[in-house]
């Protein structure tokens, strides 16, 4: 009885905290983040809409990231897009001024992406409970249901970059080594530790139905090749790409 | 005579406004999803050519542009430059744009190439 007793008045105790931890999360995405980044969803419907985000939306967060690699982010933030969440307000056109001969020959980055993201960096625990707040935002469980990534299909590295490059052409937007690959996608050398693999799966196979307008087009990926780009994402994450440099 | 002059105003604006309007969907398509590998300008020199073996497409280039047909375009946008004996670095955009949308498409991409021959009455097909 003493023992239930005890039980009962910890508990009361502790949940005002469990609340608090709670609420911490959700209050600062209501009040810090949601200037920026959509919460509520709908994602833009239209192109004028798209081009209107300021940065990415999280009202899919727990459908989206791995927790622990929110915790991280949100205290050390950095670049995900080289080019930016909204490409057209961060390339320029050649330029004009260069000698064609020796300058370059093509439409460059300017602007904001230039200079390391200027983004909020949370304290460790504020970052936890952030991350906690996020997680459950899953209102997308349906296009995720049954994606079960297929661990058997694994790929060497060397495969995968051919997947990647030569046979659905991924490189020509995204970044598969810091500086090695295009600009406007996401860096996919940290997507396998930042997403899901449900997630990558389900993206990867019809990125309009998470983004109606987004600008990644369906690459019709045979399933046994999807579930082979996701692996090599995972095993493309491990790889410690600061060594090299 | 006020309700015969109000509806022939109003169906000349249509006429009028109708393709101004799809002209501006197609722009801003064209900026949004083709301009990232073809360049702001369309001349083939995306911000992504630096990662690409193969050089997008130059559709300012009218004498190679007036070798191809409308039906050839519309494919390698709709099934990707695979369907044209081009590069997998095409994607197909079938599933991110419409029919109309890929028609308006092939519209914006002969201004950018061959406004002369439009203006001139080729029929590109």
């Amino acid at each position: 009885m003493k023992r239930f007793l005890l039980l009962a008045i910890l508990s009361v105790a502790m949940s005002p905290a469990l609340a608090s931890a709670g609420d911490m999360g959700a209050n600062i995405l209501n009040q810090r983040c949601s200037t920026c980044h959509n919460l509520t969803g709908p994602a833009p419907q239209t192109i004028k809409d798209l081009w209107k985000r300021d940065a990415p939306d999280l009202f899919y967060a727990g459908n989206k990231f791995r927790r622990g690699w929110l915790v991280e982010w949100l205290q050390k933030p950095v670049r995900i897009r080289p080019a930016g969440v909204n490409y057209l307000r961060t390339i320029n056109s050649t330029p004009k001024n260069l000698d064609p001969k020796k300058g370059q020959k093509y439409d460059v980055l300017w602007g904001s992406v230039l200079k390391p993201l200027q983004h909020l960096k949370l304290k460790k625990e504020e970052a936890e409970a952030v991350a906690d707040a996020l997680m459950e935002l899953k209102p997308h469980d349906d296009l995720i249901a049954g994606m079960m990534l297929d661990k058997s299909q694994q790929v060497s590295l060397e495969k995968g970059e051919v997947l990647i490059d030569k046979v659905y052409g991924c490189f020509s937007c995204h970044q598969i080594e810091p500086g090695f690959g295009g600009y406007t996608g996401s860096e996919l050398y940290t997507a396998g530790a930042r997403l899901q693999p449900a997630f990558m799966l389900s993206y990867i196979k019809r990125p309009k139905n998470w983004d109606p307008k987004i600008w990644m087009p369906n690459g019709n990926v045979k399933p046994d090749d999807l579930e082979k780009i996701v692996n090599y994402l995972i095993l493309l994450s491990k790889e410690d790409f600061n060594a090299s440099n | 005579m006020r309700l015969t002059s109000m509806i022939f105003v109003t169906a000349a604006l249509m006429l009028i406004a109708t393709p101004a309007l799809h002209a501006e969907e197609a722009y801003l398509n064209y900026k949004s999803y083709c301009m990232q590998c073809h360049g702001m300008h369309g001349q083939g020199d995306g911000v992504n050519v630096p990662a690409m073996n193969v050089r997008p497409r130059d559709h300012s280039d009218n004498k190679y542009m007036m070798t191809r047909t409308n039906t050839e375009i519309y494919k390698a946008i709709k099934f990707g430059g695979p369907a044209v004996n081009k590069s997998v670095k095409m994607p197909a955009w079938g599933d991110t744009f419409t029919e109309e949308e890929i028609h308006q498409l092939v519209g914006h991409i002969r201004t950018l190439c061959c406004e002369r021959e439009i203006i001139r009455g080729v029929n590109f097909k």
